[in-house]
């Protein structure tokens, strides 16, 4: 795994992968779990509570994670 | 024949719509499929859309199989045997407490010796499904406890299998003693060849079903899995523990992803066909003599969970909020249950075990979201002597295994007893913190000058911990979370 990305075991459910954006102001973290449901989970500064957690199939995920990587793609 | 199929086509239709009404505010579907079933039978007055619910028996054991498979198929083998000796004790203890509470329950009612022990499981097993889904919906996979959790309903699910072990051979009605022990025997060593199969024949089992045709395969798996279910009835082991055993003996194979896939929608299907005609054998009557007896084993369930999460807390250090998580979350039942209460009403056991167990996982399903959704004001009640640190400030916040700022800390000792530059300054503080990089100490957020946090907006060292006797919980300034290692950490 790469640099800043921590990685934990969640059984029964899949793996959670946590990033470090060396932000001070925000921080997400990666459910992906067994059946391919993303969960992306974001939070704040001084939050316990994520702020937003927001539920992907593997297609949308696929999607996501295309347009974040800056590959260009038309539907 | 025309006639069943309306009546079974808007049956299963109702309990979907209702599970989906259900849905909305959060509660679990299997109780919804169940009351489907109830309110629509012949136990209830008004429509019957089923009035035969031994007709749809065999569609039913097919869910009970499929959901026992797609268990073992799923089983997180590896995941559970890495996670240490602590997990284990705190699932015994879970499954101790639950199961023994519910056994001493089940004699205490008087209904027999038999129905003491399903009671025994039907209360003290929980639901691996709702749990689970509500760890989702309460978007707590962060939180420090959620592991633990996740963890303790695992090994339950290995639990399960070993108490369906020991079940089947008393239900199945042994004349003597020593019939019985033989019996018992069986079962455990019928279990042990599965075992062996699931070690060493897996790839051989795996060929018999593979075929790179999803059709293909889903067809040969439906086979075997309801052939081995059907042949571990025959000799007296239940088919449910059959089916569970394969499911772990495919799960060793290639196939595993491909055969989890197909069998989850068939599961869905099934699955609640059979907590529909479970319902449908319920009288609606029986309900009023069973209500009290309910009632006192929810409040039981309600204590031994709460208890178990405490000593899950104590063992892994997690603090009031996190031990009540642990025990209201656990708190769902369902599925597993509902399979003992079946199997009881096979067997020809007290006719008060269905209602009962139905009263019991209705109320259960309400209440269980209810009381995790709402688990801070439970912590806000636990003493801190009960769990393993003392947490004056902390006590009702969330602990967080997320945070990425973990890889700072270089110290984590001190004999420091002074906050220094308040000792320069001639100023009092309350308590005193340390910084986890570099070892710096100074003093808290209700002291006067607030050293610590001072120390984290001059340097960015984000991490601190209590110095107070008996404390050890971590804040991080930068997420403003209590923070811990997760646990079994792999973190790379």
């Amino acid at each position: 795994m790469g640099k800043g990305i921590y990685v934990q075991e969640l059984p029964g459910i899949g793996k959670r992968y946590d990033v470090d954006l060396g932000s001070n102001t925000q921080r997400i973290s990666v459910v992906v779990r067994r059946d391919g449901t993303r969960d992306l989970y974001v939070f704040a500064a001084g939050k316990d509570d994520p702020v937003a957690v927001i539920e992907m199939s593997e297609e949308q995920a696929r999607k996501v994670g295309a347009l974040l990587a800056g590959t260009y793609f038309s539907e | 024949m025309h006639a069943d199929l309306v009546g079974f086509g808007a049956l299963v239709l109702i309990a979907g719509l209702l599970a989906r009404a259900g849905r909305r505010i959060n509660l679990p579907t299997v109780p919804f499929f169940m009351l489907a079933g109830i309110l629509l039978g012949p136990g209830t007055p008004g429509p019957v859309l089923v009035a035969h619910p031994e007709d749809l028996s065999l569609l039913a054991s097919l869910g009970l199989i499929l959901l026992l498979f797609h268990l073992g198929v799923e089983f997180p083998v590896d995941q559970v045997l890495g996670s240490g000796k602590r997990l284990f004790v705190a699932a015994g203890s879970y499954i101790g407490l639950n199961v023994g509470a519910g056994l001493l329950f089940g004699f205490a009612l008087g209904w027999g010796g038999y129905e003491a022990f399903v009671i025994a499981g039907a209360l003290g097993i929980s639901s691996s499904a709702i749990v689970t889904k509500l760890l989702i919906e309460f978007r707590r996979l962060a939180n420090a406890e959620t592991p633990v959790i996740l963890g303790i309903i695992v090994i339950e699910d290995l639990f399960l299998a070993l108490y369906l072990a020991l079940l089947s051979p008393l239900l199945s009605g042994a004349g003597s003693a020593g019939e019985l022990v033989l019996r018992i025997g069986l079962s455990f060593a019928y279990l042990v060849v599965l075992f062996a199969v699931a070690r060493f024949g897996a790839r051989l089992v795996g060929k018999v079903i593979d075929s790179n045709e999803d059709e293909l395969l889903a067809i040969l798996m439906v086979g075997l899995v309801v052939l081995v279910a059907g042949v571990s009835a025959e000799i007296g082991v239940s088919d449910a523990i059959g089916a569970l055993m394969i499911g772990l003996v495919i799960a060793r194979t290639p196939l595993r992803e491909r055969v989890e896939r197909l069998v989850l929608p068939l599961r869905d299907v099934f699955a609640a066909v059979f907590f529909l005609v479970f319902g449908l054998t319920i009288d609606v009557g029986d309900f009023g003599s069973v209500a009290l007896p309910v009632l006192l084993a929810v409040l039981m369930t309600v204590v031994t969970n709460v208890v178990a999460g405490l000593i899950a807390g104590r063992l892994f250090g997690l603090n009031q909020r996190g031990a009540a998580n642990v025990g209201l979350t656990v708190l769902g039942r369902g599925e597993f249950s509902l399979i003992l209460a079946t199997l009881a009403i096979a067997a020809g056991l007290d006719d008060r075990l269905g209602p009962f167990i139905a009263l019991y996982v209705l109320v259960l399903a309400v209440t269980s979201p209810l009381l995790a959704a709402n688990s801070r004001y439970l912590a806000r009640i636990i003493p801190d002597r009960l769990l393993h640190a003392s947490w004056r400030y902390v006590r009702e916040e969330t602990i967080s295994t997320a945070c990425t700022h973990l890889d700072r800390i270089n110290i984590t000792e001190s004999d420091a007893d002074a906050c220094p530059q308040c000792v320069d300054s001639g100023d009092d503080w309350v308590q005193l913190r340390m910084c986890l990089t570099c070892g710096a100490v100074g003093c808290c957020s209700d002291s006067v000058n607030n050293h610590a946090e001072e120390h984290y907006r001059q340097t960015g060292h984000p991490l601190i911990r209590s110095l107070e006797e008996g404390e050890d919980w971590r804040y991080c300034y930068i997420d403003g979370a209590l923070v811990r290692e997760p646990m079994g950490a792999t973190r790379e």
